[in-house]
């Protein structure tokens, strides 16, 4: 039985974009070009949503930088469970350029937890998508 | 009327399961056929029944600034008065309306329930966003009703004085005028007050160019922002009823004649004609247009709507043939 919902609940995931202090180029790709019509992953049941209450996978982009980090904490309580994060970028995993800054508050990690890494700066559409099939295999599990 | 009859009418057939089921299949048709139309292929026509399933798994949660009773109460208002109207709309051939005396006045009301259940739904949520979102509905709600209310006025007396009396605001008198003396759709003075009706369905139902009150990018999803688990699903389905609503009651006010005597051939050939009527209203202009600001959805409902159905209405009242 569990197997049966997990099979038809994995093909309606929907998406929310968190911003957490990010340069925007993982946000242009995510938002542009890796989720856009052209490689239509509607097919697979994805959609955008612009509430956090209406989400199941959040990709997270961005290093969280001080100033950002309690609303990221906020907004990721509002979303309901079962959820998966998916970290976009290099910055959520190290920082990436802007790793030794003074405004950078530490990993994503530390402080949510992470299901995939998706490392890039910014990484390639076709790499997004893997790593959101992946975060929906991870998904469906928790259910 | 026997209790059985009524709750087999209001959950089985044609409201309750039927009911969901067509308003899904016409909800998996609109994003399929929008898809087609972008040149990709889209979800597979069973899509809104998954997220359906998978909303109702995840957990609810509930603002704490939240008004607790009517924020769970609200979903259910739209969804008991979406099936309750279309329990009252007749379909030629099989189904003859809950009550002879069934009223396009009662259904006035009816429709107006699932903008109410949002209206409620977004204020008891107690968000910034939402009270937004429910003003413009409530704008979106004034600016529609005008023309759809001067369209059953003149449907209406269109029907009564060809028969003698003043004005016939029951359905199944307007069905069976419709049978005997030809489709209102086919009497050019009705002409006017059929593409004000068409253009009210796209407002009534907040699809793109009218989707103002749900705008994802300006106001975070708008009235359904708090809304999340079972009781998003409520309202999603609602939204899948009042298509299916608005698709039967066009058919039954403009061309309900049916196909021969079979029940089943008058069921499909019903289905078809509310899956034409969606496409051309609902999925067309929303793969065509841009979301318009409030003031000029405003502008335009009480303009070109208004205007093509007093021009109906006034024809109507001087008793012109054409």
């Amino acid at each position: 039985m569990t197997e049966l919902l997990q099979k038809i609940v994995k093909k309606s995931p929907w998406i929310y974009r968190i911003n957490a202090g990010s340069c925007n180029g993982c946000d242009v790709e995510m938002a542009t070009t890796a989720l856009i019509p052209r490689y239509d992953v509607e097919r697979l049941g994805c959609k955008y949503c612009g509430s956090p209450k209406h989400a199941d996978i959040v990709l997270i982009s961005g290093p969280v930088t001080a100033v950002v980090k309690d609303k990221v904490l906020r907004v990721y309580d509002e979303i309901p469970n079962p959820k998966v994060v998916v970290a976009v970028g290099i910055c959520p995993i190290s920082g990436g350029v802007f790793r030794d800054s003074y405004a950078v508050a530490g990993q994503l990690d530390s402080y949510i937890p992470v299901d995939v890494n998706v490392p890039g700066c910014p990484p390639r559409p076709q790499a997004i998508i893997d790593g959101i099939a992946m975060a929906i295999e991870i998904w469906k599990k928790k259910f | 009327m026997n209790i059985m009859t009524l709750l087999m009418d209001i959950l089985i057939f044609p409201g309750g399961l039927f009911a969901i089921a067509l308003g899904l299949l016409l909800t998996g048709l609109d994003r399929k056929l929008y898809a087609r139309l972008q040149r990709r292929v889209g979800p597979p026509i069973y899509q809104p029944c998954i997220d359906l399933i998978k909303l109702s798994q995840k957990e609810t949660l509930i603002p704490r600034t939240a008004n607790i009773t009517a924020f769970r109460f609200a979903p259910l208002l739209g969804f008991a008065g979406m099936l309750a109207a279309i329990a009252i709309i007749p379909i030629t051939g099989i189904y003859s309306g809950l009550y002879q005396s069934a009223d396009l006045l009662v259904l006035l009301y009816l429709l107006s329930m699932p903008a109410l259940s949002l209206v409620i739904g977004a204020s008891a949520s107690g968000s910034p966003y939402s009270s937004v979102g429910l003003s413009r509905e409530i704008t979106m709600v004034l600016a529609y009703e005008i023309p759809l209310l001067i369209v059953f006025l003149t449907v209406g007396m269109r029907v009564g004085m060809s028969t003698g009396a003043t004005a016939v605001f029951s359905l199944s008198s307007i069905v069976n005028y419709q049978l005997q003396n030809g489709a209102l759709l086919f009497d050019l003075v009705m002409l006017p007050a059929f593409f004000a009706f068409l253009c009210c369905i796209p407002g009534t139902i907040g699809v793109v160019p009218f989707d103002i009150p749900e705008a994802e990018t300006e106001i975070a999803e708008g009235t359904l922002l708090e809304y999340s688990g079972v009781g998003l699903a409520m309202f999603k389905l609602t939204g899948g009823l009042k298509m299916l609503v608005l698709s039967a009651l066009t058919v039954a006010l403009f061309f309900p004649s049916g196909l021969g005597s079979f029940w089943l051939i008058n069921l499909l050939w019903f289905i078809f004609k509310c899956i034409v009527i969606c496409t051309v209203t609902i999925t067309v202009v929303r793969a065509t247009t841009a979301r318009m600001r409030l003031d000029q959805a405003y502008k335009f409902y009480l303009l070109i709507p208004t205007a093509m159905a007093l021009i109906s209405l006034f024809l109507t009242l001087f008793s012109v043939r054409v």
